[in-house]
């Protein structure tokens, strides 16, 4: 008997597996969304055992606006793909120009937040329960946004320099994979801290 | 890496090697170490850790970085020493596949629920005979999940309680199709009596299991249940099953298919008789 | 037959260069490759040397308990001692070793060329290596109580609010949380590639029902990883924010809960001990049907089953709190979730059982050390279920009976099956057999001093001697119990280094190996002793579960069974 291995029949059927790109970010999810649960459940713990003030309904606004901008960004992340699926470079340069924009909205309008928090109501990480796991699991999710808007800022600019092309379209769609969990993320995010925990 | 140079080459893409993910790996170490040092270790580990993720960037976009390495295709023979397989004297088959019949799933779920239903009748009759009440056995099977009832009166669990019946029907339920799908598992294992290992054999040794345990699961049952009246309702609940669960066809396992044509057809006897020992040696499955 | 000449060195040829020494060279290689075997190897390697330093930490606690009223370390020490011992065997030596085997083995098992992400595989090693770095420079480094410079000293577990910076100033504490969090991002990095390398890279052929049960057993795993060591990392997280930042997750002064910790920790810290043992498992599965010569004895069960000790493991953490007090409604849940994960265990068991049945068994030194496992598993297996039961759990809670459940795991059937994993594929990655009759000694030294030390250390416990206490009074009559205890340490050190001369001076004079030393069936076994950086100059393709056997024996391949 002779080489390599096998009984070479005939491998008839095509065979096919998942990208590992995109498997590889399912994993990425699987263990953020472990994080994230770790921290709201410590959020949900937690609402009303703060021994001193402030206390959420006093202090929280909802963030609607903010909210929108961020949940639409999923919208125009998903085009960006489909465009540069479509090898319609420029258009997918605008869909990404407009995701970047919308998440920068929504950094600053959490960065105004945490302004008036800290310097008008006094709430700052160490003042009671509320302070510590409120900032902790915005915070958590902001840094996310961030680091989103890094990577989607980077995709703009290579797409700008023309060095983007149709064959980086699943490497795009990995990264809105995770641009739609971070919004998944505020939801929840949002429905704990500013719904329910008011 | 190897580099002979021979006949039969063929070139490999493979992924270049790279010091960044190691500065990566050291920069983020020493931006950390810095928290229980001093700054200006996490100052050096930034730079670090900038640094190469930018090199690390460049490798990987727009194209990773590959080299091309030749592949040597040696002769390697793969072969065993150990030619001779025993073979088995008696199957044809040189292997044994077993189970050739199982029951379908959904036979385990069906026994059960019949065999729930089924053990209900004994648990009543004690019910009502002893504390004149329909609703003393189900309040009783719930007070495991409740531990305010821990110090009730019996008079209050001979009452009826909402939350009393939908908690007994929860663990009910779920236990009784558990033991269910058990004994569909089970059964085709033991074909000879099926009365006797359905009906008694199991409730007993089921029944043995909880009579040693109960204390810790469920100390408020332990108190009060009667073992007497538990007996008969298990073995209500056993033959009901059993018998459910053995009026149902058995299905071909793909093993069985993989049998050749003239066992399949019956044409040889003796597959997978129960007690036909087999002594597979060397690579029988 | 070709037989192989062994490659020089597993270093491979770094390009000769006419400046610049060969060491350099060599070093280089080393820390710029991405070739999933050297990282492998480099992952085995680095968990050794800690395997030895954790294991001299042991040795010294060992001494000091050996008789009452010992003052061989001080009590500051000796805290220093056990907590620096967990933390480093689970995080410093239990995961990279496990990780090093899966690197090395599953794209060869899978018929791959490396990992689906090489240079992440590079990056979550390092980060490991550095990580524990980190953790060791605390003895040259960390101030702790009383500006005392030196180690973390809150036990593995580190619970609030002995944590909080009241009552742990300095910085020890701080090593170990940041060390651990370091290297939950290389035991991420890892976990990730293994699920992707699964999915994604097997060669043509390999289904998933086809998978070397090795391979399924590491995805499961790493499944697992996500969801115990995230929440680890996002505990620590907090433990940091209440550190730095003057938080109060875990402030009891302002109504933070030092509980919720034991429920983070311990939903790492359950699913943890799994992650620990499935990849002992994995050895087993590979070693025991091809030294019993027969096929593993009911596959579809034995994945069935690992998927269901995933699931289950992730239900029953709060085993760990009984004396908390958690009332009767979540101790019956817990314990009876407990003794539920005993059902896909008691499953492994008796297939590996059914596998041995009737089979032509080899007892190679691979072999007897899965025997070994089988036995001492199957006994921890039982510890745990007494434990698991919450009255039961309240007398011996916190006790040696505690410590001895959890060594017979970790040491009898981890430790174990990672020795018969060294002796099963040391000869593929080098090129060269180990000394049988060297393996033979380390077993039974190792056998005899393994059950010297840890049948014995069930009775203290049981006579109420509580664990971490860094001596007791002559009068409890634990003495003669501790003496037997230390003395079988002796032993398992002798073993040890049996093994470690056995590893150095095999490599340069072992017999050579050839590709296929063990009559084996699975696809790593097809490529030369050590394989070349491609692994394979030609993707296999595969028809069944043992590819090698349908080659085999062509008159009765595999491919008509499936
Ligand atoms: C049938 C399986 C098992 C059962 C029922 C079981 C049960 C238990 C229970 C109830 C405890 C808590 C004891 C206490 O703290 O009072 C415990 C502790 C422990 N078990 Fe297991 N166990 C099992 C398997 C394992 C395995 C496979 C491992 C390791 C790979 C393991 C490692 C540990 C460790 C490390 C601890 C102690 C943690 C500590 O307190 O530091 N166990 N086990
Ligand atoms: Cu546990």
């Amino acid at each position: 008997m002779s080489t390599a291995v096998a009984v070479a029949h005939q491998a008839n059927e095509e065979w096919r597996q998942p990208s590992r790109g995109i498997v590889g970010m399912a994993c990425l999810i699987a263990a953020e969304s472990a994080i994230f649960i770790i921290f709201v459940v410590a959020y949900i713990f937690y609402t009303g055992k703060s021994l001193t003030g402030p206390t959420p309904r006093e202090v929280l606004e909802l963030p609607i606006f903010s909210t929108i901008c961020l949940l639409s960004s999923s919208i125009t992340v998903h085009f960006a793909v489909h465009e540069l699926r479509a090898s319609k470079v420029r258009l997918s340069a605008w869909w990404l120009a407009a995701t970047v924009l919308l998440g920068s909205i929504f950094i600053a309008s959490t960065a105004a937040e945490w302004y008036k928090l800290i310097y008008h109501d006094g709430l700052t990480i160490r003042t009671n329960l509320f302070g510590t796991t409120f900032y902790s699991l915005v915070g958590l999710h902001a840094s996310h946004v961030i680091a989103g808007l890094i990577m989607l800022g980077l995709a703009l600019i290579f797409t700008l320099m023309g060095k983007v092309n149709q064959s980086h379209a699943e490497r795009l769609e990995v990264l809105s994979i995770y641009w739609h969990f971070v919004d998944a993320v505020w939801v929840v995010v949002f429905t704990v801290v500013y719904i329910l925990g008011r | 890496m190897e580099q002979k140079s021979e006949a039969g080459h063929n070139a490999v893409h493979m992924p270049s090697p790279t010091v960044w993910p190691m500065v990566l790996a050291m920069g983020l170490t020493l931006i950390i170490t810095g928290m229980v040092t001093s700054a200006a270790v996490s100052v050096l580990g930034l730079i670090l850790s900038l640094a190469s993720v930018i090199g690390w960037f460049r490798e990987v976009l727009p194209h990773e970085a590959h080299q091309m390495v030749d592949a040597v295709e040696e002769e390697i023979e793969i072969s065993s020493a150990r030619k001779s397989i025993d073979r088995l004297p008696i199957d044809p088959m040189h292997r044994k596949l077993v189970p050739l019949e199982i029951f379908r799933i959904t036979t385990g779920i069906k026994g059960g629920i019949a065999g729930g239903i089924a053990m209900i009748v004994p648990a009543t009759i004690f019910s009502l005979l002893k504390y004149h009440s329909f609703w003393y056995a189900t309040n009783l099977m719930a007070a495991g999940g409740f531990v305010s009832w821990a110090g009730q009166s019996d008079q209050f669990l001979a009452q009826f309680h909402l939350e009393g019946l939908l908690a007994a029907l929860v663990i009910h339920t779920v236990a009784s199709v558990l033991v269910g799908l058990l004994y569909g598992a089970m059964l085709p294992m033991f074909p000879r009596w099926p009365i006797l290992t359905a009906g008694f054999l199991a409730p007993l040794l089921w029944t043995g299991l909880l009579f040693s345990t109960l204390e810790f699961i469920s100390p408020v049952l332990n108190e009060r249940i009667s073992w007497f009246w538990f007996i008969p309702s298990q073995i209500a609940f056993g033959l009901v099953c059993g018998f459910v669960v053995n009026l149902q066809a058995k299905v071909r396992t793909p093993q069985f298919q993989a049998l050749p044509f003239a066992l399949r057809a019956g044409l040889h006897g003796a597959i997978g008789e129960a007690g036909d020992e087999t002594h597979p040696k060397d690579g029988k499955a | 037959m070709v037989t192989q000449t062994p490659v020089t060195s597993i270093a491979g040829h770094a390009p000769a260069s006419q400046h610049g020494s060969r060491a350099f060279d060599v070093v280089y290689d080393w820390i710029t490759t991405v070739d999933h075997k050297k990282i492998g190897i480099m992952y085995i390697v680095y968990a050794l040397i800690f395997l030895v330093i954790a294991g001299i930490e042991a040795l010294l606690m060992r001494v000091q308990l050996a008789v009452p009223n010992n003052t061989f370390v001080s009590p500051q020490s000796f805290n220093r001692l056990f907590t620096m011992h967990g933390t480093t065997m689970v995080f410093f030596v239990g995961m990279p070793i496990l990780f090093g085997f899966g690197n090395y083995l599953i794209p060869l098992m899978i018929g791959a060329r490396d990992m689906a992400f090489p240079r992440l595989n590079a990056f979550s090693f390092w980060i490991s290596a550095f990580s524990g770095f980190l953790l060791y420079f605390s003895y040259f480094a960390g101030s702790g109580l009383y500006g005392a410079g030196t180690a973390p000293d809150v036990g593995w577990f580190a619970y609030a609010p002995l944590t909080a910076r009241v009552f742990s100033p300095g910085h020890s504490t701080d090593y170990w949380t940041l060390s651990v969090l370091l290297s939950s991002i290389g035991s991420l990095g890892t976990a990730l590639n293994i699920v992707a390398t699964t999915l994604s890279m097997r060669c043509p052929g390999m289904k998933l029902s086809r998978m070397p049960l090795l391979v399924w057993l590491y995805f499961v795993t790493s499944c697992i990883a996500f969801i115990a060591i995230s929440p680890l990392s996002a505990a620590q997280i907090m433990l940091v924010i209440d550190r730095y930042l003057g938080g109060h997750f875990f402030d009891t002064q302002a109504g933070g809960s030092a509980v919720l910790w034991m429920h983070f920790f311990w939903i790492f810290g359950h699913p943890e001990v799994y992650i620990l043992v499935l990849p002992a498992f994995a050895f087993a599965n590979e070693i025991i049907p091809v030294f019993s010569r027969k096929a593993i004895f009911g596959y579809p069960a034995m994945v069935s089953a690992t998927v269901g000790i995933g699931f289950i493991s992730m239900g029953v953490w709060a085993h760990h709190m009984f004396t908390v007090g958690l009332g009767p409604g979540a101790n019956a849940f817990f314990t009876l979730a407990t003794m539920v994960i005993a059902v896909p265990t008691g499953i492994k068991i008796f297939n590996w059982l059914a596998t041995m049945w009737g089979g032509n068994i080899h007892f190679s030194t691979p072999m007897i050390f899965s025997i070994g496992f089988l036995f001492q598993f199957l006994v921890a297996g039982l510890t745990g279920v007494m434990l698991a039961a919450a009255p039961f759990d309240w007398q011996l809670g916190n006790s040696y009976f505690v410590v001895a459940h959890f060594h017979y795991v970790l040491v009898g059937a981890i430790l174990f099956m990672i020795f018969a994993a060294f002796y099963y594929w040391y000869p593929k990655m080098t090129g060269r057999m180990l000394s049988e009759r060297l393996g033979k000694w380390h077993f039974w030294l190792f056998v005899i001093g393994f059950h010297l030390t840890f049948d014995f250390m069930h009775i203290p416990g049981i006579l109420g001697m509580p664990r971490r206490i860094y001596t007791y009074e002559a009068d409890r009559g634990w003495a003669i119990w501790n003496m037997i205890v230390s003395s079988g340490a002796i032993f398992q050190t002798i073993a040890t280094l049996i093994f470690v001369y056995n590893l150095v001076v095999s490599y340069f004079k072992g017999a050579v190996a050839g590709p296929d030393p063990w009559d084996a069936w699975t696809l790593e076994w097809s490529t030369s002793s050590p394989p070349p950086s491609y692994n394979f100059a030609k993707t296999p393709t595969v028809e069944s579960r043992r590819p090698l056997w349908d080659l085999k024996h062509p008159e009765e391949p595999d491919t008509q069974y499936e």
